[in-house]
């Protein structure tokens, strides 16, 4: 697991807390919102957690500007971290 | 997550700002729609083409939804005006706002152009009744709706059997439900909620966007916006119903962008 697949999954366990799936193995193919359960509403306190650890370059906003509710839904870990390391290349 | 303690109870919030520097950007404040909805559905939407084009975002959950306090009362469009205006002062933001609302969401902000007129710099209302016979229609037929609902969340214990099944995320959706319906006033206060008068209507004095879909069953409030508000755009969008946001979002999105005056960046 990547560090930033690493991170990820550590700030979805803070974000959901209790009710996060610990028994689930979470692999870059692994969904939020089919697999994990997570609300939409956890997407967005997961994003801000991510900035606050990575700084303004991995702005989920603008990251999701071009894509539908479905593509958003349908986003897997790999994706996401894929985007936080390629935004902080360099800086880690 | 972002708590902002605003009129005794914790809002979740998000702050959205412009890229690059920009001389006194418009704010936007997002209001979303009742029990199921909450922040994300405008800011997986309209929030981020809001901020490319040049404005400041807000969004907040509604007390009772989302990562909000969910309190026992206080869940009126006047309450909903007193916690947004305290939200504002407690960030700070003095300057008039533009109130972009979905569905009850509207409600609320239409209702903060008639309380504290100073306060908004224009409205727009996504599929909002606020006047006349259809709005009393619509609050009534809210009403019941989330009674019946109320009633099948307590009596049928849903989200048990959801759970019992492993969709855990719709129990978990129907459990704040459950929570929100049975557990507050919201539906109480519902009940009670009257729509604005026609002298209030017309005494808003920002300018209005109303977006309605032609098939929505409030769609007759684009008439009413358009014969009682001086300044007024109004679009209805045709083969759609209530769900504009979520199925007109291109069309949306370039239709609130174009309407929000420009501000340019700073050199």
């Amino acid at each position: 697991m990547s560090d930033v697949l690493g991170e990820v999954v550590s700030i979805l366990i803070e974000v959901v807390g209790e009710d996060f799936l610990l028994d689930t193995e979470i692999t870059p193919d692994t969904t939020f919102s089919d697999d994990l359960a997570l609300e939409s509403i956890e997407m967005v306190a997961l994003a801000e957690k991510l900035q606050e650890r990575y700084g303004e370059r991995v702005n989920f906003v603008s990251f999701i500007g071009d894509m539908d509710l479905d593509e958003i839904m349908d986003m897997t870990v790999g994706k996401l971290a894929g985007y936080v390391e390629a935004q902080t290349a360099g800086t880690r | 997550m972002t708590e902002i303690f605003a009129n005794g109870v914790r809002f979740h919030v998000q702050r959205l700002a412009p890229p690059g520097p920009a001389a006194a950007p418009p704010v936007v404040v997002f209001i979303h729609g009742l029990v199921m909805d909450n922040l994300s559905s405008f800011y997986y939407t309209l929030a981020g083409p809001t901020v490319s084009a040049g404005a400041h975002a807000i969004l907040y959950d509604l007390r009772g939804h989302g990562r909000s306090e969910r309190t026992a009362g206080g869940y009126s469009t006047r309450d909903g005006v007193t916690d947004l205006c305290a939200l504002l002062d407690v960030l700070g933001v003095t300057e008039p706002v533009y109130l972009a609302g979905n569905s009850y969401g509207g409600l609320v902000a239409a209702r903060m152009a008639v309380l504290a007129p100073d306060r908004v710099a224009g409205l727009v209302l996504i599929e909002a009744s606020c006047a006349g016979p259809g709005a009393a229609t619509w609050f009534e037929e809210m009403t019941n709706t989330l009674t019946v609902a109320a009633l099948g969340l307590e009596f049928d214990r849903v989200q048990d059997r959801l759970r019992a099944t492993g969709q855990r995320k719709i129990a978990r959706l129907a459990r704040n439900a459950d929570a929100l319906l049975n557990g507050t006033s919201l539906i109480d206060d519902l009940a009670a909620e009257r729509p604005l008068d026609e002298t209030e209507l017309a005494a808003i004095g920002c300018p209005v966007l109303g977006v309605y879909g032609a098939h929505s069953e409030l769609a007759e409030a684009a008439g009413v916006l358009r014969r009682h508000v001086r300044d007024c755009r109004v679009e209805v969008l045709p083969g759609l119903a209530h769900t504009v946001l979520r199925e007109a979002t291109g069309t949306l999105r370039d239709i609130v962008t174009g309407w929000l005056p420009r501000r340019e960046a700073t050199r």
